[in-house]
Formats: structure tokens, C-alpha cells, sequence
């Protein structure tokens, strides 16, 4: 029987089946035969997390452990949140609808800063104190993994444990440890430094924090004799020994990426100096064909799914893309399933590829050039040249193709107004490509849409060193750019300053931006990555009141010798990699993908061996 | 070609699925089930699906019914069944499969279980002791003035384990005029202080103009 109370708030608010479950795939245990229940949490709607494909991995994961039960649970939207408090009703996980303190893990996934404070209002609608120090052992572990945990310094109070690196590898290992200290009624305390040994888990309270008199961070000292000086991120060895998820929860209500994917590889060999997920995932691994193909029918069986995406930082990049899709078009066509690649390079983009990934449904292109000029383009490490994007348009407008959509940044490191005027250049020739191409469809006109984000610098990249551009001189670049476009077949999306330059902030942040975040939490700030919750002005205010500068995390060049917030955290990539890369770029000198040529940047020491056998050509 | 009606329920959870996402939810279902529907042909190919009645978002129902094709002559329905019951969500129940008696357009009526919170009984009183009852039903043709009373002249009601319960059967189906307890719900509402969103609605026979069961 469906709980009244549920019913009633459910009849308040707009797509009620964001808050039911019962999702076909959704897997329901007996609670009083489970030894462990985890609550997996993500801090934004159910359409977003819903759509990612880590949740998916670990779901199907820990509930393969037939005493394990791992439920979700997502950040209710504004009408629902009201209706939960109307009715004092605590956040639930969807699976059991029982609240989260009934459960023994709460673990949350870090996947952008903007999400920070969501992460404590979900806290707090469960009723679950916000500060790891005020929770005794009654409380479930509140645990956070995902990118952001590179450096989620300024969440370190809140949270008794974050996992860096690879959650296959170590959740498994952490469950196992609470299960049995749960069984041997073990404390916190020391649950913790059993975990503390666990590949790249880290427990923010082992360390202290010293700070400089102007803010720097002096040094970051364990306090714990469990834990180590640095935690060093976990790792599949060999992704080909890790099970593809074959049985995602299907959505109802749809959401934002509603279709099977498949894992091509993880990490990239690209080493574009902005992108923070490609030093992250160091070194690149890829996936047999053979088994991705059948891991790719299996999900689609099990799912009902008619689209399949090949998904991975650079997918194009997987020696063996070409045979496995062909090895796909045996079967997908007769099961009524199309194929799609989300992130192809311009460099490597062949005819081939394209009738391959075109059997079934055409969609529009989209490359990502990042920067308008060559020069910009050698600075930020991304191989891409105009003649490159020239033969891709080329062979896509001649393929049928109409619309093309063009990724840029600006606010980039060394960039001048020449290199936002390059931006308008780019999509004009793209243009221009179109309308001189013989073959062009007849009676169609060509879009091409030019995306600007603005820069971020981030933590455990060559760029980590910069400042980020103010917002003064983004926005008379927005406006410049606008300027320079000239035709009615370009059009302009850039977001908002604002948004960047807090998750500048916080992607460098210090411990001690944990009292801004409780503060404009408890000022309403939360769900900040929509426009609709977004309140900057409250943001700014409560800096001003902690005595915190924006100026100082965001805008600040960070010296090479520096003590940095997270330089006890781990990638693989070595300070010295990331200084060299750093020059380098200062001088426009660009490095070669590393299945190419090895650079050194360390992250060979996580596989105990070279990362590629450079005997063979894997790049195409 | 060989049309098929499966007959389900839609309850719990599975009340929340709209009409819309319904028809994806089926069709990944279906395609879950492994069965041999028939696609549409054409650019996009997809199964082609028809639902006899469509049930507002909220609203329970154990006589949901939608109609597939297939291109065997004689499908095992028994089979199909328990095909389909092992690729359902939450909610969604496989009562049966059949070989469709009635064309979707012969339902006629549709009859409701509606229940609420003992407190507002005093509402269905005083809309008992009125003489009319206008209400103002919304379509995409624009607003159209109903008189309440025409089709529900009293509300007769029982009071069990502090709801009070009630059975009405209304004019349903797609060409003509299609009444859901919702207009009632939403006058006692308007009217009375009867808070509809405590309400619960079961759907629970479809009938053809004799009044005899749609099947």
C-alpha cells in the first residue's frame, strides 16, 4: 500500500514519477534479510542523476552482493520540497521509501561544485546533522565519491569519508569493512582508520590544515597514525576484468541522457591542458570489442533501450571503435537500435565512422575546437587544426548534415581579442564550407551554433596555476564575440559568468569555505546550477560575512611552489608533469597524445608498467 | 496480421505514469519482453501501440488496456503473458492477453471507485442536498458548462475504516463526452472545502453502450 502522505504530496507537485521508483530495473530487496544498506545519492533532480552512468555502474555492483541493498535517492525539485516539510516528511531513497537515516551508508557523488550545497540540504531534509563532528555513531557514514573529490577541501567537514579514484575498486572493499563493523558493533573512530588503509579513501578529520597569515595553506599534516601523508587515487588495473552494468534502472519520466551507453575506455590520451577529467583518469584504458558488443546487446535486451551510446572522454579514440561498430550494425538495426557517438574529435572523424553511426537516425554534428585560433588551440594542448576541422565539415555536409554545433572556451590562459574574433572566424568558414560544397542538399541552409563556456581553471591540471579571467573582461569578450558574427546561420549560446566564477572558487577552495557553504545553505542557497535558484547576490554576501575573498580562490595566479589545498590528494599525475605542462603552454608548445609518445606525467606508477606498447600503432 | 489487447493494471507507483511516458514505458517493455511486435514502417520505426482510455496522472486502475500487432497467426497468449509480466514496472500488473472482442471506440462507460478522509463526508452531504450542481470542465476545445447532477444525482456512500467510499459510473470513451470523478472532486473542492488531493480514484470496469464489458 502506497504511504497517504506520499500520495498527498505527490498530488501537489509537477512529475510526480520523479519521487515514486518502481522504475523497471529498479531492484527491491527483503530489508530484514540485508546485512548493509546504502543509500546512493545524487545531488541534483531525478532527470540528472538519472542519467548518470557511474550510478548505473555502482547500483548494479554492490546489489549484486545478494546481503547488500543500494537504493537512490535525489534532490526533490522546489514544489516537492515544500510538500515533504508540510507533511514532515524526512528524504526517502525511492527503492523502500524509507527515510535515509535507515540506512548505513549515505554516499554522495561529487560530480560539480555547483551541487555543493545540495548535498547539505539533502542532509538536511533527512535530518542528519551537516558537520561529520556533530554526528555520533548513531548516524549513518556519510561517505562522497566522484571527480570533484579531487579537491572537495571545502566540503572536508561534512563528510566522515571520501573515496578518490575508482569506485569499483574501492566501495566494494569499504562495504565490507562496515559490514563487519557493524556485525562487531566496532565505532566510528576506528571503522574509519580500517577504511583510512583502503586505496585512496580518505578521511578529511586524520588531517589538519595550517594556514598562512595571507591565506596560503601552510601544511596539510595527518593526525591520525592510520593515515597516510598522501592518499593515492584507486584504479581498474585492467578494465576488461570489470563487468559492464547490463541492467540500468530505467527512467519513466525520461531524463536528460535516457538511453543505454557503454564505456568504451576511461581516461584520455589527449592531455588537453584544460580538461580536468583527462588527468584525472589517468592512464587511458580501453575495453575489448568483443566485449563491449556484447555487453552493448545484453543492456539493450535487458532495458528495451532503441539508442545505444558509445560513451567515454574521447571515444573515438578506442583502437578497435571501427570493428565494433560493425560488429554492432550485425544486430542493432533488427532490434530497432541506433548508435550514437557523443564525443568525437575532429582529428580522427572519418567517413566511415559517420555511415557507420548513421544506420539507423541522424542527428546533428558537434566538435569541439575550444579555442578560436591556432595559436590558443597549441596554448590549451588541443590538436585540432583548421584543415582538420575543414575535411570533417566537409564529409559531414556532403554525408547530408546540416546543423553543426562548435564548442568553444573563452577566458582562456594568454587569450586576446584576436582569439575571440577567431571564434566568429571558425563558425564563418564553417558556414562558408557549407554553401561552396557542390553536393549540398538541395533547398536547406546550414546552422551552425557556436557554444562558449567560460574557463574554469581546476585542480590537478597544468592550469591549476592560473587565475581566472574576471568577470569584467568575460563579459566584454561575450559582447565582442557578438560583435564579430556577422551571419544569420550562427548562433551564439555562452553562459553566465557568475556560475563559472563560483565554481572556480570552490573547484580551488580551502576547508574553511565549509562555513560559506552552511551559511548560504542556510540562506536558501541550493540546486545553484539552475537559473531559477541561482542567487548570486546571496552568494557574495555571505562571503563578505565570513571575511572570505571570492578573489583570492578564483582570481589569484597560485605560485609552482605552492602548498596547495589538495597536494595531499593523489592522481597519479605528478607536480612536475603538471609544471612542465604548465610551461609549455606559456610558450604555445603543444605535447603529443601519450599512446603516441610517452610524456611522463606519471600516472604509469597506478598499472606498475608502461601504460601502452608502443610497438604497436594504436592511433588512427 | 494479428492484433493483440493486453489487459493491465496500473496502480502504486505506476498511477504516476503520464500518458505520454506510458507509451515509452510500454515500449521498452515490449522490447524488454522479447515478443514479436510489430514496428511501424518508415523512417523511425517504432511499435505501434494503442491505448483504449486513458487514465488521468494519479489515478489507480485495473482495467488499462492497450492494443499491439503481431505478425504470427496464431500468438501463444499464455506465453505473451508471461513474457510480459517479467518486463513490467512497478505497479503494472499483466491481467490478461487476449484477441481483442471489441473495436477501442465501442467503450462507452467507465466506472469508479473514490475514496477520501471521513472528514469531508459532510461535503457529499451538502452536495446530495443540492439542487444543482454546476461544474466548469476544461478541454482543448475550450470550457463547457456541466450540470453535476445530470449524471450523479446523489453521491451514495459508505463509510468504512474512516474513508468514506463511492462508486459512480460515468460517461467515458474518445468521441463523445468523456467525464472523470476528477470534475466532481474538484467542485467538492471549490465548493465544499473537500481537499481532492486526498482523494483516491480506482478505475474499475470499462463498459460498452449496453453495458456490457468492454473486452
Amino acid at each position: 500500500m502506497f504511504d497517504p502522505k506520499l500520495k498527498e504530496a505527490l498530488a501537489h507537485v509537477q512529475k510526480p514519477g520523479r519521487y515514486t521508483g518502481g522504475e523497471p530495473g529498479c531492484v527491491v530487496k527483503d530489508k530484514s534479510k540485508v546485512d548493509l544498506r546504502f543509500a546512493f545519492c545524487f545531488p541534483d533532480t531525478y532527470e540528472v542523476g538519472m542519467s548518470f552512468l557511474g550510478m548505473k555502474i555502482l547500483y548494479e555492483l554492490l546489489n549484486e552482493r545478494p546481503n547488500w541493498w543500494c537504493e537512490r535517492a535525489f534532490m526533490p525539485w522546489l514544489d516537492m520540497k515544500e510538500q515533504m516539510e508540510r507533511l514532515e516528511m524526512p528524504l526517502y531513497a525511492l527503492e523502500s521509501k524509507d527515510k535515509l537515516t535507515d540506512f548505513d551508508v549515505v554516499g554522495f557523488t561529487l560530480q560539480y561544485e555547483l551541487s555543493y550545497t545540495t548535498i547539505l540540504a539533502m542532509l538536511d531534509m533527512a535530518g542528519i546533522p551537516l558537520r561529520a563532528a556533530d554526528r555520533d555513531d548513531s548516524w549513518p557514514l556519510i561517505v562522497a565519491g566522484g571527480p570533484c573529490v579531487c579537491n572537495a577541501e571545502p566540503l572536508a567537514d561534512f563528510f566522515d569519508m571520501m573515496m578518490l579514484g575508482e569506485g569499483e575498486i574501492q566501495l566494494p572493499l569499504v562495504c565490507e569493512e562496515i559490514e563487519r563493523a557493524k556485525k562487531e558493533g566496532t565505532p566510528k573512530k576506528e571503522l574509519l582508520r580500517r577504511i583510512a588503509a583502503i586505496d585512496g579513501c580518505y578521511v578529511p578529520a586524520f588531517y589538519d590544515v595550517e594556514y598562512e597569515e595571507d591565506g596560503r595553506v601552510r601544511a596539510i599534516t595527518p593526525n591520525d597514525p592510520s593515515a597516510p601523508a598522501v592518499i593515492t587515487k584507486a584504479i581498474i588495473q585492467d578494465m576488461n576484468t570489470q563487468k559492464l552494468p547490463t541492467n540500468f534502472v530505467v527512467p519513466m519520466i525520461g531524463a536528460v541522457h535516457d538511453r543505454a551507453q557503454i564505456e568504451v575506455l576511461r581516461g584520455c590520451v589527449r592531455g588537453c591542458r584544460f580538461c580536468q577529467a583527462g588527468f584525472l583518469y589517468r592512464p587511458m584504458r580501453q575495453r575489448d570489442a568483443s566485449l563491449l558488443d556484447k555487453a552493448a546487446q545484453d543492456l539493450c535486451a535487458n532495458t528495451g533501450y532503441e539508442e545505444i551510446s558509445l560513451t567515454s572522454l574521447s571515444t573515438s579514440d578506442h583502437s578497435q571503435l571501427e570493428e565494433l561498430l560493425d560488429d554492432m550494425n550485425e544486430w542493432a538495426p533488427r532490434e530497432h537500435v541506433s548508435l550514437s557517438l557523443p564525443s568525437l574529435r575532429i582529428d580522427n572523424f572519418s567517413e566511415s565512422l559517420i555511415a557507420k553511426t548513421n544506420k539507423v537516425r541522424k542527428s546533428g554534428l558537434t566538435f569541439a575546437p575550444e579555442a578560436g585560433t591556432q595559436r590558443l588551440r597549441d596554448v590549451i594542448n588541443k590538436n585540432v587544426t583548421w584543415d582538420e576541422i575543414e575535411r570533417s565539415c566537409t564529409m559531414a555536409f556532403k554525408a547530408g548534415y546540416t546543423s553543426v554545433k562548435l564548442y568553444f572556451m573563452m577566458g582562456l590562459p594568454t587569450e586576446t581579442m584576436e582569439d575571440i574574433e577567431g571564434i566568429a572566424n571558425t563558425a564563418q568558414k564553417v558556414v562558408d564550407l557549407f554553401y561552396s560544397n557542390p553536393d549540398k542538399p538541395k533547398g536547406k541552409s546550414v546552422q551552425v551554433t557556436i557554444s562558449v563556456a567560460c574557463f574554469v581553471p581546476k585542480p590537478h591540471t597544468p592550469f591549476q596555476f592560473v587565475p581566472q579571467d574576471t568577470e569584467e573582461s568575460l563579459k566584454a569578450k561575450q559582447q565582442h564575440l557578438l560583435h564579430s558574427v556577422h551571419s544569420k546561420k550562427i548562433h551564439v549560446n555562452y553562459h553566465d559568468s557568475s556560475t563559472s566564477f563560483l565554481e572556480a572558487v570552490f573547484a580551488k577552495g580551502d576547508r574553511r569555505l565549509s562555513r560559506v557553504l552552511e551559511a548560504a545553505y542556510r540562506k536558501g542557497c541550493y540546486l545553484d546550477s539552475w537559473e531559477e535558484c541561482f542567487h548570486y547576490d546571496t552568494w557574495l554576501e555571505t562571503f563578505k560575512e565570513q571575511g572570505l575573498s571570492t578573489e583570492f580562490y578564483a582570481n589569484r595566479t597560485i605560485g609552482l611552489d605552492e602548498i596547495t589545498p589538495w597536494s595531499h590528494l593523489d592522481y597519479g599525475v605528478s607536480h612536475e608533469f603538471l609544471v612542465r605542462e604548465y610551461k609549455k603552454a606559456q610558450m604555445a608548445k603543444t605535447t603529443e597524445p601519450c599512446n603516441r609518445k610517452c610524456s611522463a606525467c606519471g600516472a604509469n606508477k597506478l598499472l606498475g608498467g608502461a601504460c601502452f606498447d608502443y610497438d604497436q600503432n594504436l592511433v588512427h | 496480421m494479428t492484433t493483440i489487447r493486453i489487459w493491465f493494471t496500473k496502480q502504486d507507483e505506476a498511477s504516476y505514469i503520464s500518458l505520454l511516458d506510458l507509451q515509452r514505458v510500454m515500449q521498452r517493455s515490449l522490447k524488454r519482453s522479447g515478443l514479436p511486435v510489430w514496428h511501424t514502417l518508415g523512417f523511425n520505426p517504432h511499435i505501434y501501440m494503442t491505448f483504449a482510455c486513458p487514465l488521468p496522472l494519479g489515478q489507480e486502475s485495473l482495467v488499462e488496456s492497450v492494443d499491439v500487432k503481431t505478425e504470427e497467426e496464431n500468438p501463444d497468449l499464455e506465453a505473451w503473458k508471461a513474457a510480459l509480466s517479467g518486463a513490467m514496472p512497478r505497479g503494472v500488473e499483466i491481467v490478461r492477453v487476449v484477441k481483442p472482442d471489441h473495436k477501442a471506440d465501442a467503450i462507452a462507460y467507465a466506472c469508479y471507485t473514490v475514496s477520501l478522509p471521513e472528514e469531508f463526508k459532510s461535503g457529499i452531504d451538502r452536495y446530495n442536498a443540492q439542487e444543482s450542481a454546476i461544474a466548469l470542465k476544461k478541454s482543448k476545445r475550450g470550457k463547457k458548462e456541466i450540470e453535476l447532477k445530470e449524471f450523479l444525482p446523489t453521491i451514495p456512500y459508505e463509510v468504512e475504516n474512516g474513508l468514506v467510499k463511492f462508486q459512480v459510473q460515468l460517461p467515458a470513451g474518445g468521441d463523445g463526452l468523456n467525464l472523470n470523478p476528477s470534475l466532481w472532486l474538484d467542485y467538492l473542492n471549490e465548493h465544499f472545502g473537500v481537499d481532492a488531493t486526498r482523494a483516491s480514484v480506482l478505475r474499475t470496469r470499462l463498459l460498452q453502450k449496453n453495458l456490457t464489458d468492454f473486452s
